[in-house]
């Protein structure tokens, strides 16, 4: 087991090299490209609304799952045959898009399409309104689910700076015969269970809890649930800054005792792959990351694979709530030469995204609950191999407990400024660590919070 | 009969310099400048119009406290690595010079971390400084040094502050010796020989002959080595960015890596090229130094 640990430690360490930063789960990567059910969804073609030609130029990530980039490149290769418009698509890794897209809005040109796994709100003056494919996705497939929406309009200029299809859940993931012992073989439901089935974890078999509180993202994704689950957050729904209540205080002092009852200072080190490689390993009792993992875990280490289970937002005093792992925004950038084919593909690649769920081995959900009904039947009878059959199916009702990154306000620039910076991890960790006092770890966050916010808010792009 | 252009002292010289020049100006001069421009603008990754803001983004920076623990992080780490790079690079180059069996190997071998992308390396360092598979770690315990298992089983290098530091310097320093190493073996071996036997024969021990003969004598070599490490240290932000992210808690941060968070993955271009423009003053410094060395060296 070592060896295939150490392998995927490299594989890892080699994918966080390329860019780390808000990087992702590189370690997720699954080394099966194929989906081995054989159920997948029949692919529709629907007319574009208007007559199509020229080229479309499409970046994406390299999916976390890469037998969904086999299907999508496939996939927008038959759009093309169909429509005369030539497609090309190209896939680099999630870290390096920012930076490709902040160039190629400098230079005014590049990619008619691009594609990131998080809010792209700061880019707003440089894209083009999708309200346009918004509304008609809405008009042919209903509501749009509400963290997606929030994820992709300003509600403070009207402006939908991208298109939201789809989104990753964020469940809790837990070793089953660890948590068993512990006396919760469901695994927590709750954080006061969280302290004490890790607590007991920790003193029995010396196995820490797999929170991060370091400068990555997963570590930016928790400390929000459990800041949420305790009524606290950055922004109130006016996108005012509430970040200094007790509410925080409290989430903070919580965090301080859970670290110092369950966990090292190894969590203080941790990149985006750290809580994979932990849990994997059978080093972590908890993590709290997408199914990517244990998808990788179900190819190199079954057993490990088998033990894994999942729970939904854990409860705290103020309600139970998680961030979404992975938010989709596509953006036409005003340099496009092709807009009309970026949104009638876009369009086209919404109607099929049953096909792109089941390509990512369940990985993607939909924004629109009507595309993808075979969902909860795939969940509930895993295709592709869970044991037992049923373990995702709690991810049914993941729309329940997630939320997007600035609840209860939308995901605005400054959220999206505060998430890259790292303020939310190091006012934890800080006070984890004890150089001050929860109290003053929170003081100091909002210090650098309230500039960031003003700055933009004098840009017009947040409100409050 | 009329000169041709091979004639034309003046023409010639320009013509040899301008690629020279080109290259300077396209790569140095015109980006510069554009960075001037944008920490007075109030452009973002999103809106590349450009509005100005006079000062605005310098006093943001400067009410950061993250700047300034970048500043002084950035210092700190420079600081310390150049001392040893210094030091271990003339260590190494004095085994260079020396004769022995597959000197040639050895020089390949030695020179393979500065040949070696940073990124590479950095990428190997992050896998043997890991919280859970450290062959560091590994190592401490088989010698007793650490707990077999359970708590003070790890070192957790890229946890602690102090040990963050201390692994970042130590990859700097891994991968800038061998440079400094071959700059000071070119010093070494240009020493006249009959200087070091007229030493030898006045009674001049190794010590003595190493203080006031070779290392006077190589002092302008000694001090590019250095003037490269500091600038190579100074602007590099990849062994940062694959090693800690500028954690934990910005214990690492740099000025290079919190440039690229506040303006690239922040969106905020205005403000990064502001913390970015704060290297200029040092490095600039750092120029005149090498360009006098390199001067006096000539002089010699």
């Amino acid at each position: 087991m070592s060896e295939i640990t150490r392998r995927m430690l490299l594989q890892s360490a080699g994918a966080a090299g390329v860019g780390a930063v808000l990087a992702g789960c590189a370690s997720d990567e699954d080394l099966n490209p194929t989906p081995a059910g054989t159920g997948a969804p029949q692919e529709t073609f629907t007319e574009p609304t208007r007559k199509l030609s020229g080229e479309l130029k499409i970046l994406l990530w390299s999916h976390f799952v890469p037998s969904h980039d086999t299907w999508f490149d496939r996939f927008a290769q038959d759009w093309a045959a169909k429509t005369g418009v030539k497609v090309t698509v190209d896939h680099i890794d999630q870290a390096q898009i920012p930076t490709r897209i902040a160039a190629e809005i400098s230079a005014g040109q590049g990619h008619d399409l691009v594609q990131f796994i998080a809010c792209l709100s700061h880019l707003e003056e440089g894209v083009l309104d999708l309200k346009d494919v918004t509304e008609e996705a809405s008009k042919r497939w209903g509501t749009q689910l509400e963290l997606c929406r929030k994820s992709s309009l300003n509600p403070k200029t009207g402006k939908f700076y991208a298109y939201s299809p789809g989104w990753v859940p964020d469940p809790g993931n837990f070793r089953k015969t660890l948590w068993t012992q512990a006396g919760l073989p469901n695994g927590p439901s709750t954080w006061e269970e969280l302290l004490k089935g890790g607590t007991e974890i920790m003193k029995s078999k010396n196995i820490q809890m797999g929170l991060g509180m370091s400068q990555e993202i997963d570590s930016n994704m928790v400390l929000r649930a459990l800041m949420w689950s305790f009524g606290a957050s950055i922004q109130d729904a006016s996108e005012k800054v509430s970040l200094n209540s007790p509410e925080t205080i409290a989430a903070v002092e919580y965090m301080t005792t859970l670290f110092k009852q369950t966990m090292t200072n190894e969590v203080f080190s941790w990149n985006a792959a750290s809580n994979n490689q932990g849990l994997v390993a059978g080093k972590l009792s908890y993590a709290v990351n997408s199914i990517s993992a244990y998808r990788t875990a179900q190819t190199q280490s079954p057993e490990v694979a088998d033990d894994i289970h999942f729970v939904p937002a854990l409860s705290g005093p103020r309600g139970a709530l998680a961030a979404q792992h992975v938010m989709y925004n596509w953006i036409v950038p005003k340099h496009a030469k092709n807009p009309d084919a970026s949104k009638e593909f876009l369009l086209h690649y919404t109607a099929n995204y049953a096909a792109a769920t089941y390509a990512s081995k369940l990985y993607d959900f939909c924004a629109w609950d009507k595309l993808t009904p075979q969902l909860n039947t795939w969940l509930a009878t895993d295709p592709f191999g869970s044991k037992p059959a049923d373990k995702l199916k709690l991810l049914g009702d993941a729309t329940k407990w997630s939320t997007n990154i600035g609840h209860p306000g939308p995901a605005n620039p400054a959220e999206g400024e505060v998430f890259s910076t790292f303020i939310i991890p190091n006012m934890f960790a800080r006070a984890a660590r004890g150089e001050v006092s929860a109290r003053q770890a929170v003081l100091d966050a909002e210090n650098q919070i309230n500039p960031i916010f003003a700055k933009w808010r004098a840009k017009g792009l947040v409100g409050g | 009969m009329k000169a041709k252009i091979a004639d034309r002292d003046g023409a010639l010289a320009w013509i040899f310099l301008m690629p020279s020049v080109v290259y300077i100006l396209a790569l140095v001069a015109v980006p510069f400048i554009l960075a001037v421009g944008l920490a007075v603008s109030d452009v973002t990754a999103g809106d590349p119009s450009f509005n100005f803001v006079g000062g605005k983004n310098f006093e943001a920076a400067f009410s950061d406290p993250v700047f300034w623990r970048s500043l002084g992080n950035t210092f700190l780490f420079t600081s310390v690595s150049m001392v040893l790079i210094v030091i271990l690079g003339k260590v190494v180059a004095n085994i260079l010079i020396a004769d022995f069996k597959g000197k040639w190997f050895v020089r390949f071998l030695v020179l393979l971390p500065w040949t070696t992308p940073v990124t590479l390396g950095a990428i190997s360092w992050l896998w043997l400084l890991d919280s859970i598979y450290s062959p560091i770690d590994w190592v401490l315990r088989q010698l007793g040094f650490l707990a077999p298992q359970g708590n003070g089983s790890n070192m957790y290098w890229l946890g602690e502050p102090g040990l963050a530091m201390l692994s970042v310097i130590a990859v700097h320093v891994w991968r800038l010796t061998p440079l400094a190493a071959v700059i000071m073996m070119a010093g070494l071996v240009a020493i006249p020989k009959d200087m070091d036997e007229a030493a030898r024969i006045d009674g001049a021990g190794w010590w003595r002959r190493m203080f006031e003969v070779t290392i006077p004598m190589t002092l302008p070599v000694i001090a590019v080595a250095a003037l490269f490490g500091a600038i190579f240290t100074f602007t590099d932000m990849a062994v940062v960015d694959v090693l800690t992210n500028g954690g934990p808690n910005n214990a690492t941060q740099v000025l290079t890596s919190w440039a690229f968070f506040r303006g690239i993955d922040g969106g905020d271009i205005g403000q990064g090229a502001a913390v970015a423009l704060f290297l200029f003053p040092l490095l600039m410094a750092a120029a005149i130094a090498i360009l006098r060395a390199v001067r006096k060296l000539e002089v010699h």
